[in-house]
């Protein structure tokens, strides 16, 4: 009797426990597949190693995974966030301003149109690449809910992406121009 | 009269309110203070958006504002915003790198066969002293410094921050230290070079106790370099009972098992895709 009714629970208990990962899946899907942006890699000036058609998909979807969670972090101020797909120097940074903006009551919208990214360099050990992301934006920055500023952008960026255990990740990221739309 | 006033006094502060801009400098350099001129009067809150940073102050309209280095350390784009009673104003600049300073350097693999061409590969990244990617072509020299030797150098320029160098490894084993250099920095990475396969693998066996024991010669390969330790050495025995195989790994230079043998039994052995030579012996009481 007593056995029944353990077997019992623990057959409830793992019911319960493949519900809640099924939704959370079906939620975390939902999330990567709402407002991903969208990336355009172009690879015709690539050396000095050439890129393999699984690193040719994995890049641009990861960077635009990437661009999806900062732009979240941005908006949400939860650097957390920022944990999947940024590592080294770029985490940092974006870190510093997630934070910065909570001290200042502040949070950063994008309406993001689009990167076009050429890749530029992929090193003969595979174990960097570098790329140069045209990315058009909208930019909001706000006080609560008071615009302080607004701007359609086109911004020019300097990546470098490393592969991780089953990702690429973005290690540094450097905008090197922007201009007004 | 009480309307005159008002619309004096109306126009009096859209005049003053009409006014507030900020005017950044177009361009810093990473790490230096900025000095940014606004218009206008009254009190006004001061943004800095960049890459790093979102700060807010309060601020007086019409009067300089001073930004310190350590706020502008991130190169890349910023904006300046100033909001007053009349609503926000925002300029644009850029903080650009300092001079190089600091190199990133990978160095891939860490261990490579002797004799091996353009297998090293070395790449170098280019810093400020704020870990800025420096984007301006910079030369960085390359070393090669062997253990004993003359050191090789070579000039590369960077491209887009990047500077890299393919190398073959020496003929001979043992560490090589390669280095790559830039401003005050120097930044070094050592690779140990092996011997690449076993060459005239051979055992030889000697009774003890019960059991033989079959070891190999130090193994080296067709250069003489000794096969390093940990390298896996395969020592096969077929007899009456039937195939057995044992992997040892290389130690002190050689690889050795104790194996029992019933009766007449062959032993074998191989490493990678070297085979060596091949023992008759007879086991038993």
């Amino acid at each position: 009797m007593k056995i029944a009714t353990t077997v019992g629970r623990v057959l409830l208990a793992s019911l319960i426990i493949a519900f809640a990962c099924g939704g959370l899946a079906c939620h975390f899907h939902a999330f990567a597949d709402e407002a991903m942006p969208r990336v355009e890699l172009s690879t015709d000036n690539l050396g000095p190693r050439e890129i393999e058609d699984l690193t040719s998909k994995s890049v641009p979807r990861d960077y635009a995974l990437a661009w999806q969670t900062m732009e979240q972090a941005m908006d949400e101020n939860r650097p957390g966030l920022l944990e999947g797909y940024w590592v080294g120097l770029a985490k940092q940074s974006l870190t510093q301003r997630v934070n910065s903006q909570i001290k200042s009551g502040l949070h950063t919208r994008y309406e993001d149109r689009g990167h076009k990214v050429e890749a530029i360099f992929y090193s003969p050990a595979g174990d960097v690449m570098q790329l140069r992301d045209r990315a058009q934006l909208d930019i909001q920055v706000l006080e609560g809910s008071k615009v302080i500023y607004e701007e359609p952008v086109t911004l020019e960026y300097m990546v470098l992406m490393t592969p991780g255990a089953d990702r690429w990740l973005v290690r540094e990221i450097q905008s090197t121009s922007g201009e007004k739309r | 009269m009480r309307l005159g006033l008002t619309i004096v006094a109306f126009a009096v502060c859209t005049l003053a309110a009409a006014g507030s801009e900020i005017h950044p400098p177009a361009e810093v350099t990473a790490g230096t203070a900025a000095t940014m001129h606004t218009s206008g009067s009254g009190e006004a809150t001061f943004y800095l958006l960049g890459p790093a940073t979102a700060s807010k102050r309060a601020v007086q309209a019409g009067a300089d504002i001073s930004v310190e280095g350590e706020e502008l350390d991130h190169a890349g784009r910023y904006t300046a915003v100033i909001c007053a009673s009349d609503g926000c104003a925002s300029a644009n600049f850029t903080v650009n790198p300092a001079a190089p300073n600091r190199l990133s350097f990978l160095v891939h693999p860490s261990r490579v066969p002797i004799d091996s061409a353009n297998r090293i590969s070395a790449v170098a990244f280019v810093h400020d002293n704020f870990q800025n990617l420096v984007l301006k072509p910079e030369p960085v020299t390359f070393s090669i410094l062997p253990k004993d030797g003359k050191p090789i150098s070579a000039a590369r320029n960077s491209e887009n921050g990047v500077a890299w160098v393919r190398l073959s490894s020496a003929k001979k084993e043992g560490p090589t230290r390669l280095g790559a250099s830039i401003g005050h920095a120097n930044e070094v990475r050592v690779v140990q070079q092996v011997a690449a396969d076993a060459c005239n693998l051979r055992i030889k066996a000697s009774r003890s106790k019960n059991d033989f024991l079959v070891e190999t010669d130090p193994i080296r390969d067709c250069s003489g370099n000794s096969v390093p330790d940990g390298t896996v050495v395969s020592f096969t025995k077929i007899d009456d009972a039937g195939k057995t195989t044992v992997d040892v790994p290389i130690k002190r230079g050689v690889a050795k098992v104790e194996m029992p043998v019933e009766g007449r039994a062959r032993i074998t052995v191989a490493s990678g895709v070297v085979t060596g030579n091949e023992l008759e012996v007879a086991g038993g009481k």
